[in-house]
């Protein structure tokens, strides 16, 4: 049998530093897993966004190390243990200039669409 | 490994990952069977979704940041597993390094002692010395005062200039039972300050100008570190306190800093410093004879000044001076100046060459060595390709894997570096005693910081030499191919092979330069070995006395010491004779040059007081005449012995040496009759074995006495010689016994055998002898290893095609043939390679040799055929493993 690599349909890249936005904002709402991350992107983002996990992990294992976010493992409602991450007061600092930089560039790109 | 573990929460931390991911998978899977997919279909969508799973975690595990430690970790336990798995190839490479960065280490030590040690003075580039000489810059004499004085005054090229001269004879600092003998200079008040130089402890002495006005510092004295240390404990309370030093009391005002020397020379037991009063023998214009005081100068430059400047300017300075002086011969003798960097001073022309070559050669052998593990290296790479193939399609990158191999090559290299460490420590050991006698080094301290630092270096440097390359070109390698093929045989390719090849043939090229080299210096030290010396040596024990020059200076030393002293030792059983001699010949001690008129014309020759026991002691042979006997007293017509050189050189006769003899030499004491020549001894070699004899003048003791004129050089140097039935060692002790009880100073005394001394005298050639016996031995074992390593990989790599050869019909001598004709030409090139090297780096050793010429066909034709031989045997092992090839075997892979 023949496999053929099949290429993502409708997936944007993600634009770089673009990933710890959105899973800091997604952390906004509350603590969650890593599972629960990429579901909750993938769900709002009308499953338009896929994140990989070769992405998501790194990309949280990093933000814990620069303190935006704090881990802990505790008990899903499925009574399974999971690694638990919340954002920290510094993530909330950093998710709010993150949030300024991307408002200002889709401004800037659409001016330019527009024109 | 689990410390570290603990240290850094490794291991917890990576099981933590693995749950995480898991959890994540195992959500995902029940997300998706609540959906109602089915569960095969569910971890195939949920493994598609995750991917490569390893990856991800190793990407993530980046991010905590330390990643490259736990890989370092990783590597070095692996190359500790592979070091493991081949101890054989592992002691190999290490003995390989160790040997030759423990040349390296070792040469580099005896280099540093000796030329590259900074001096303890300020500046010590701006410090040059002068001394006075005529046509032949051999003969050089100190400056008297008064041409110091003019030459402070006149110049305009140094900031300043200060004297120095050695007190008389040997000097004691005495204690209440004991003497320790010590090094004591009389200095001008200002020589600490031209040198920058201030005391550790106490004010040091006054400072005032050098001249008859400058008294502040008479009775004052300056003690080394060394002396304060060994005699009086360190004691910090010193200052102020007096000492006895030849029987005068001093003050001390001050102690030098620890390693502080002047002049800089090797005086273990320290030095003292007074300030030279000067007297009104030092107003004196014509200096000759012992009364009038020379002085050796130091001066500082100016910065901007050339020693070459300063050279000039002294000699134009030096021309007014001696216009001065009344005699003519004086004038001559003094009417150039000497201007050296006192640098330079220290070590001479040839040892300083010597060093380097043998620097070049311990250089040469580190070459090989690191030739030779990357070709152990490169060899073993390329049967590895197929492991580094795997790990490439496992996903490792090329970075990782060189990484990797860099670090097999480091752990290699270290442990090679600390056992080099070991063995250029016991190499020091076993040269320095042999260095320091040549090179007057003490070798007694340890490696110091600057050779460790050095040795980092070059461990890290073979290191990245013997592992990039081979790791780079298995990096490069393409991956597919070699999975391919399988097997072990995947055929290293033509361009590995040729490589490995050339190589070989610059590790055969230089280690035969190496081979000629030592050939060479062991030929001259046959040589010497066989040159007739004009004396026997065997049974002769030599005591180097340590005589109080100060207890004598108003006594006859000749009746109240050497003769007692002789007749005590005469009675010692096993003592056949005894007797006494300024310098037994190739002592290397004192040198006392006489400098008297002859015919009306001013000749030099070497000056050696001897009891009449000495000829017999040494078996020397006469020329003609007699040598002493009783009849010569004090109160008999003086008379003299002279050498065959001096005869041939001074006979009236110049076609008859023998004709000397009834000559008058010279007057012993103002009116009496000229000491006449009463014998001429056969030549014998008095300084080093490889120099012709010089003419010299040998005095009786008996007849010496305070006031005569040969008489004050037999205070401060006398050596006891003496012949015994015994073994020489027994006897040692007895007569050191029998010199303490004649006075405590005598305790000092150095003790040799005669056999001793000549071996000794050898100096630089033994010592360049042994060390190129080292390096040449382990070139040639390095060249056998690495000649033989190379083959048995061949032979490996080409057991299946050997196995075919002889399925189709080839002879098994055929093929031992083939591999023998593959080393003959690694070899052949190599020997032509390196008698090209070996001529043109001939005269680098040429300063060593004697009897034997630097481009010695002979000595190049025998390393050449050694080499070659020894070559070809490591080549017979592979050869014969080659023709027992079983072809069964080899093709059943296929």
């Amino acid at each position: 049998m023949k496999k053929e690599k099949e290429p993502y349909r409708n997936r944007i890249e993600l634009l770089q530093g673009t990933l710890d936005m959105l899973i800091l904002q997604t952390l906004q709402w509350g603590p969650q897993h890593g599972y629960g991350i990429s579901q909750g992107l993938r769900s709002r983002s009308s499953e338009v966004l896929q994140v990989e996990t070769g992405s998501l992990y790194p990309a949280l294992h990093r933000m814990e190390r620069t303190r935006w976010i704090a881990a802990e493992w505790r008990k899903t409602e499925q009574n399974q243990r999971a690694r638990y991450y919340r954002i920290t007061a510094e993530g909330r600092r950093q998710l709010a200039s993150e949030r300024a930089k991307w408002s200002g560039m889709v401004e800037a790109i659409a001016s330019i669409l527009e024109t | 490994m689990s410390l570290w573990r603990r240290i850094f929460g490794m291991d917890t931390r990576k099981s933590e990952l693995d749950e995480e991911m898991e959890a994540h998978r195992r959500m995902a899977m029940e997300d998706r069977v609540a959906r109602g997919e089915r569960e095969e279909d569910a971890r195939a969508a949920v493994d598609r979704e995750i991917g490569n799973q390893a990856l991800a975690k190793d990407v993530t595990r980046e991010a905590w940041g330390w990643v490259w430690a736990e890989r370092l970790l990783q590597d070095v336990r692996y190359a500790l597993r592979q070091m493991k798995r081949s101890p054989g190839f592992a002691a190999t490479v290490i003995g390989t390094l160790a040997l030759g960065i423990g040349a390296a280490t070792a040469m580099f030590t005896v280099v540093d002692h000796v030329l590259l040690r900074p001096l303890p003075y300020k500046d010590a580039k701006q410090l040059v010395t002068m001394s006075e000489h005529g046509n032949d810059p051999r003969f050089n004499s100190g400056a008297p005062w008064l041409d110091f004085s003019q030459w402070r005054a006149a110049n305009h090229s140094f900031q300043d200039l200060a004297f120095w001269k050695g007190m008389d004879g040997r000097n004691y600092l005495q204690g209440n039972a004991t003497a320790l003998q010590i090094d004591g200079q009389e200095v001008s008040p200002n020589l600490f300050a031209v040198l920058g130089a201030k005391p550790a402890l106490g004010p040091g002495f006054i400072d005032e100008q050098p001249g008859f006005g400058a008294v502040k510092n008479a009775g004052s004295i300056v003690l080394s570190h060394a002396v304060w240390e060994t005699a009086f404990g360190g004691d910090k309370g010193i200052v102020g306190r007096k000492v006895r030093v030849n029987d005068q009391r001093w003050t001390v005002v001050g102690v030098m800093p620890a390693g502080f020397q002047f002049p800089y020379d090797n005086y273990p037991a320290g030095q003292v410093w007074t300030v030279r009063q000067l007297d009104g023998d030092d107003k004196k214009l014509d200096p000759h004879g012992d009364d009038v005081a020379q002085y050796t100068v130091m001066g500082r430059l100016r910065p901007e000044v050339t020693v070459k400047a300063a050279r000039a300017e002294m000699a134009t300075i030096q021309k007014q001076v001696a216009a001065q002086y009344t005699d003519p011969e004086q004038r001559a003798y003094r009417n150039l100046v000497k201007v050296d960097r006192y640098g330079d001073t220290l070590v001479g022309a040839d040892i300083r060459k010597a060093l380097l070559a043998l620097l070049a050669a311990a250089g040469a052998l580190w070459l090989i060595a690191s030739v030779n593990v990357t070709n152990l290296l490169l060899a073993r790479s390329t049967a590895r390709q197929r492991e580094i193939a795997m790990r490439g399609a496992l996903g490792a990158s090329r970075g990782r894997v060189l990484q990797q191999m860099m670090v097999e090559g480091l752990v290699l290299s270290s442990s090679a570096a600390a056992l080099g460490i070991a063995l250029a420590l016991v190499a020091i050991r076993i040269t320095g005693s042999v260095a320091s006698i040549h090179l007057n080094v003490d070798f007694s301290t340890h490696v110091n910081v600057a050779i460790l630092a050095m040795l980092c270096g070059l461990t890290l440097m073979t290191a990245v030499v013997s592992s990039a390359w081979p790791a780079l070109l298995a990096v490069r390698a393409p991956i597919e191919p070699a999975l391919k093929q399988g097997g072990q045989q995947t055929g290293a390719g033509r361009r590995h092979n040729r490589m490995r090849s050339a190589l070989v043939a610059i590790e055969v090229a230089m280690s035969l330069t190496l081979l000629v080299a030592c050939g060479l210096l062991l030929r001259t030290i046959y040589t010497l070995r066989h040159v007739p010396l004009g004396y026997r040596t065997d049974h002769i024990v030599v005591a180097n006395l340590s005589i109080p020059t100060y207890r004598y200076a108003d006594n006859n030393v000749v009746t109240s010491l050497y003769q007692p002293l002789l007749e005590r030792v005469q009675q010692l059983h096993g003592v056949r004779m005894a007797g006494m001699m300024s310098e037994v010949p190739l002592g290397q001690t004192f040198n006392i040059m006489l400098s008297l008129r002859l015919n009306g014309q001013m000749i030099t020759a070497g000056l050696k007081p001897v009891s009449p026991q000495i000829q017999s002691i040494f078996g020397m042979k006469m020329l003609a005449g007699r040598f002493y006997n009783a009849e010569d007293t004090p109160n008999s017509a003086p008379v003299v012995v002279v050498n065959e050189a001096f005869a041939r050189e001074f006979a009236p006769n110049q076609h008859d040496p023998r004709s000397v003899v009834g000559m008058g030499l010279w007057s012993v004491q103002k009116g009496a009759p000229k000491a006449r020549v009463i014998g001429v001894l056969d030549d014998e070699r008095q300084v080093r074995v490889d120099r012709p004899s010089q003419p010299e003048v040998d005095p009786c003791l008996c007849q010496l006495k305070p006031n005569t004129m040969s008489y004050q050089p037999s205070t401060i140097a006398m050596d006891l010689a003496v012949r015994t039935n015994r073994p020489t060692a027994e006897m040692i002790p007895e007569i050191r016994a029998v010199l303490k009880q004649a006075s405590p100073e005598l305790a000092n005394s150095t003790f040799s055998t005669m056999d001793q001394i000549v071996e000794d005298s050898f100096g630089s050639q033994r010592l360049a002898a042994h060390l190129l016996e080292i390096f040449g031995g382990s070139a040639l074992l390095l060249c056998v290893a690495g000649l033989y390593g190379l083959l048995a990989y061949v032979v490996s790599q080409r057991t299946r095609e050997l196995g075919l050869r002889i399925a189709l019909g080839a002879q098994r001598a055929d093929l031992s043939w083939l591999v023998l004709r593959q080393a003959g030409g690694m070899l052949l090139i190599g020997v032509a390679v390196g008698a090209g090297l070996a001529w043109a780096s001939a005269r680098l050793v040429r300063g060593f040799l004697y009897g034997v010429q630097a481009h010695d066909g002979w000595t190049l034709a025998g390393a050449a055929v050694l080499l070659f031989l020894s070559g070809m045997l490591a080549a017979y092992v592979p050869a014969r493993r080659a023709a027992n090839v079983d072809p069964m075997e080899a093709l059943r892979a296929e």
